[in-house]
């Protein structure tokens, strides 16, 4: 058969947003393929340095729409870093609580996302619903479903909510009992292992050269996790462990072993909000009002001329970073310049390489097993 | 066993005395027998059609119903366990206090009952949430008539055809396909007295126009001028070739045992020679049901339009009311397949333990059992099958790849369904009985072997059955501990003191 060019996208179920995959087949086998990115480039970093540095927390959140809590707490720890502000015992364990509930929220989308792509219309409607869940509890924190412009330089915007841990506690104890009822839909199922074991395979070394990151390196067997290497916050004081994929072929990790990390690191962020709930000071049934120096201390507004911030974090796909610098009294309370290294930005065209040799059934697979957002990628 | 309500022979005595009133005594008068045998076939192909279409409506709203019960949905379509049992204590509108007259507090009760034993134990309420929905249709059945709004609404869209499209050929697959889909209904008998028409060769014929379908499929993925109309249109040509060899031979060793390539008298086989098919073979029934499945395209077999990767599949340039009749045509073979299925396997319109509650003399309760009509036992039957199989499986599943299909047919099903041809032979020509055929009440008794009565479907049903429980327990998880389940964490969980590495 003739060979031809596919074009998947902009838009098309399999992208999980606003990009083109161009895909040359034989009959049914990619032969070669090509990602175009930036449709939705917003120019997030160039808006950013005439922002003051408060002003930026609401467009870092709208970096990725899944996951606004992890990426606006990414980019508080680097101006954090660049203005050396004092951050409360207090906030920093709200801070973990809101991040790893987001964490939960973001890979509950990425699940249900996944599973129409293999085929499981079910496993949508279920994520959805308890995903629910856990965006009923971040809207409690910042008082929206999406975008929350939660925390703050030097803290976060308000304390926990009177009522808050007890809600959360059941929440996560019930989510605990439907991860083990995905496991039943979809592990004892033979159609959805033949469909992602064998599929997709990377390499840890590949993967680590290409500067892929997160959940998909350590589904091939890599301990690398920045909340485990680097702790920053609390993460070194609750108890968890990173979820890592023993490796089980030599030629990788396959979507199956993607998926299974994910999974995992979902039970790993039920037991450390649950852990941290218990650990919080100052009591997790208590209330400070806004402002309170238990959640909230005085941050410099500006930057002197020449320092930079740095924040290393690990948002729900990957390690994301963060450099600012500081512009003096020139630029008055605004950053001279802000820097965002997305996760996904490097692996999405990473992948489509992988995809060569495969079927074209395999595309929403491989794709969907690394979790593509297109919010943080085009940034 | 002859159905007790023969609505053929009725309408055909009534076609035939109104005939002969009208025409006795005029030059047509010869003519009388051909003009109301024509009339009564006039009546009774669409008196069978209409039925037949319109209890399709149910089949969707089954669908409906039972994937939005499992899938555990909020809203709109609200599972129907959901608005009348209620969720956590709590119902979607009581409904039936707005009766008139009181006449729905049974209804309250029992549901109120069914609520407290049988309700939803989650811990957060649900439906809460869905207090506020709106939903079409009668009370009683909330959600039926959806379809119709959904009909009304493929009307009135723009119908386009791409400007590169073959266009002759893409307007003419949709009818292509419809119209043989069509023409499966006018072969399915719903009882012994309710069928539009009964060829000699009627399984053969079924056979031959569900196979006509998939060049209409081929022909809109072609013409359409797309490319993923052209590999869905390839594919559901790959996947139909593998898949109605098997279904072909499956139905042959149906053939063979009942002895017959009718549809009616393979059913009446089942009655008088004692047993259902599927208590005979089994494996004919579960190779026909996954072969069928395959033909209809639903999930796990719906590649050709596989949605994720092929948009729509083979009918992506298709809209407005093409769409919809394409999406009611592959409703229509789903359909046809549960008929066939109830009607090949378990005994048609014929009541679960017919012949022996049948045959009970005692304050006439036999004949009492066989006034349910054959009609209903048919519907029944073929709903059944819908939701256990056909729904189930689609929110269940999910969806295999091409290259796995091709190879599950060719490689497993093949196989089997030649065995079962085999099997069919040997039942037919050593372990069947063809003096104790009875077309009785009580039916006959030709499946007994070693003077146990029914020994031969009771021993291979016990057979199949414990061959598929060793086969489940077989695919444990001990085999492929490191690839099942539970992935291992370099450290075991808990094992973690906090603030070392």
């Amino acid at each position: 058969m003739a060979q031809m060019w596919i074009t998947m996208g902009p838009q098309h179920p399999m992208t999980h947003g606003l990009w083109t995959l161009r895909v040359k087949v034989d009959g049914e086998t990619i032969v070669d393929t090509d990602a175009e990115l930036g449709y939705i480039h917003r120019g997030v970093e160039k808006i950013c340095e005439d922002r003051d540095f408060t002003q930026i927390t609401p467009y870092c959140d709208r970096l990725c729409y899944v996951s606004a809590m992890t990426w606006a707490n990414s980019y508080i720890y680097a101006a954090e870093d660049l203005l050396e502000a004092e951050v409360p015992e207090r906030a920093e364990f709200i801070r973990l609580i809101s991040a790893e509930l987001q964490r939960l929220a973001s890979h509950l989308m990425w699940l249900g996302a996944f599973g129409p792509d293999i085929g499981s219309l079910t496993l949508m409607t279920w994520c959805m619903r308890d995903r629910e869940m856990f965006l009923d509890l971040l809207q409690e924190l910042g008082g929206s479903r999406m975008h929350y412009n939660y925390p703050r330089i030097g803290g976060v915007k308000r304390d926990i909510p009177v009522g808050f841990a007890t809600r959360m506690i059941a929440k996560i104890k019930l989510f605990e009992k439907r991860i083990e009822e995905y496991e039943m839909l979809l592990d004892e199922s033979t159609i959805w292992l033949v469909r992602l074991q064998g599929v997709g395979y990377t390499k840890a070394e590949d993967m680590v050269e290409a500067g892929v990151s997160g959940p998909n390196v350590r589904a091939a067997g890599v301990n690398y996790d920045v909340r485990w290497a680097h702790p920053y916050s609390v993460y070194d004081q609750v108890d968890w462990e990173p979820a890592v994929e023993k490796p089980t072929s030599v030629k990788g990790a396959d979507c199956y072993d993607r998926y299974r990390v994910r999974m995992e690191e979902m039970r790993q962020s039920s037991k450390m909000i649950l852990d941290a709930i218990e650990k919080i000071p100052g009591g997790k049934n208590t209330n400070y009002s806004a402002g309170d120096e238990m959640i909230m201390t005085k941050a410099p507004t500006r930057a002197p001329e020449g320092a930079t911030g740095f924040s290393n974090y690990e948002c729900t796909r990957g390690a994301s970073q963060f450099y600012i610098k500081g512009g003096g009294e020139g630029r008055g309370k605004n950053p001279y310049r802000l820097s965002i290294r997305s996760p996904m930005f490097i692996t999405i065209p990473y992948v489509a390489k992988t995809m060569i040799g495969y079927k074209i059934a395999d595309i929403p697979a491989i794709m969907g097993s690394f979790d593509p957002c297109i919010g943080e990628t085009d940034r | 066993m002859e159905d007790v309500y023969d609505l053929r022979s009725l309408l055909f005595g009534i076609a035939d005395k109104t005939v002969t009133k009208l025409l006795t005594g005029t030059p047509l008068e010869s003519q009388i027998e051909t003009i109301s045998f024509g009339l009564g076939t006039f009546v009774i192909v669409n008196v069978v059609f209409l039925m037949l279409f319109f209890s399709q409506f149910a089949i969707l709203w089954i669908e409906r119903k039972w994937c939005a019960r499992m899938q555990d949905r909020r809203g709109a379509t609200t599972a129907l366990r959901s608005l009348w049992v209620g969720e956590n204590g709590q119902t979607a509108g009581e409904w039936w206090n707005m009766l008139p007259f009181g006449a729905g507090k049974p209804v309250g009760m029992l549901n109120g009952w069914l609520n407290k034993n049988f309700g939803n134990s989650d811990e957060r309420a649900m439906v809460d949430r869905v207090g506020n929905r709106s939903w079409m249709g009668l009370p009683i059945l909330p959600g039926f008539f959806q379809n119709v709004a959904d009909g009304m609404k493929f009307l009135l869209k723009e119908h386009m055809v791409p400007q590169r499209a073959d266009k002759l050929i893409f307007e003419v697959s949709p009818f292509l396909i419809v119209s043989t889909t069509l023409l499966i209904l006018g072969l399915i008998p719903l009882s012994s007295g309710i069928y539009a028409t009964n060829p000699e060769l009627s399984i053969l014929y079924i056979i031959a126009i569900f196979g006509i379908a998939p060049i209409g499929v081929f022909f809109a993925g072609w013409s359409s001028n797309n490319k993923y109309t052209l590999i869905g249109g390839i594919r559901s040509a790959a996947q139909l070739t593998s898949y109605e060899i098997p279904l072909l031979l499956t139905l042959l060793s149906v053939s063979i045992i009942t002895g017959t390539f009718n549809i009616i008298e393979s059913i009446h086989f089942q009655h008088s020679a004692g047993a259902w098919n599927i208590f005979l073979m089994p494996l004919g029934g579960a190779l026909f049901l996954l072969t069928m499945i395959a033909e209809v395209e639903r999930v796990p077999f719906d590649m050709p339009e596989a949605e994720a990767e092929l948009v729509e599949g083979w009918w992506t340039e298709y809209g407005g009311m093409r769409f919809g009749m394409l999406f009611m045509a592959e409703y229509i073979r789903t359909y046809a397949a549960c008929f066939l299925f109830a009607h090949f396997f378990l005994g048609g319109w014929h009541l679960p333990f017919q012949g022996t509650i049948g045959s009970i003399g005692f304050l006439g309760l036999g004949s009492l059992y066989l006034l349910i009509p054959g009609a209903v036992v048919t519907l029944v039957k073929a709903w059944l099958v819908f939701l256990v199989v056909f729904v189930m499986a689609r929110f269940a599943l999910a969806r295999i790849r091409t290259d796995q299909i091709l190879e599950f047919g060719w490689r497993v099903l093949l196989p089997l369904s030649v065995l079962q041809v085999v099997l069919a032979v040997i039942y037919r020509l050593w372990l069947f009985d063809p003096t104790a055929v009875s077309d009785s009440v009580a039916g006959g008794m030709a499946w007994n072997a070693f003077g146990i009565p029914h020994f031969v479907p009771i021993a291979t049903t016990v057979f199949w059955l414990a061959l598929f429980f060793l086969m489940l327990r077989d695919e444990d998880k001990d085999a492929s501990p490191e690839r099942m389940f539970h992935v291992q964490t370099m450290q075991p969980a808990g094992k973690h003191i906090p603030g070392q590495e």
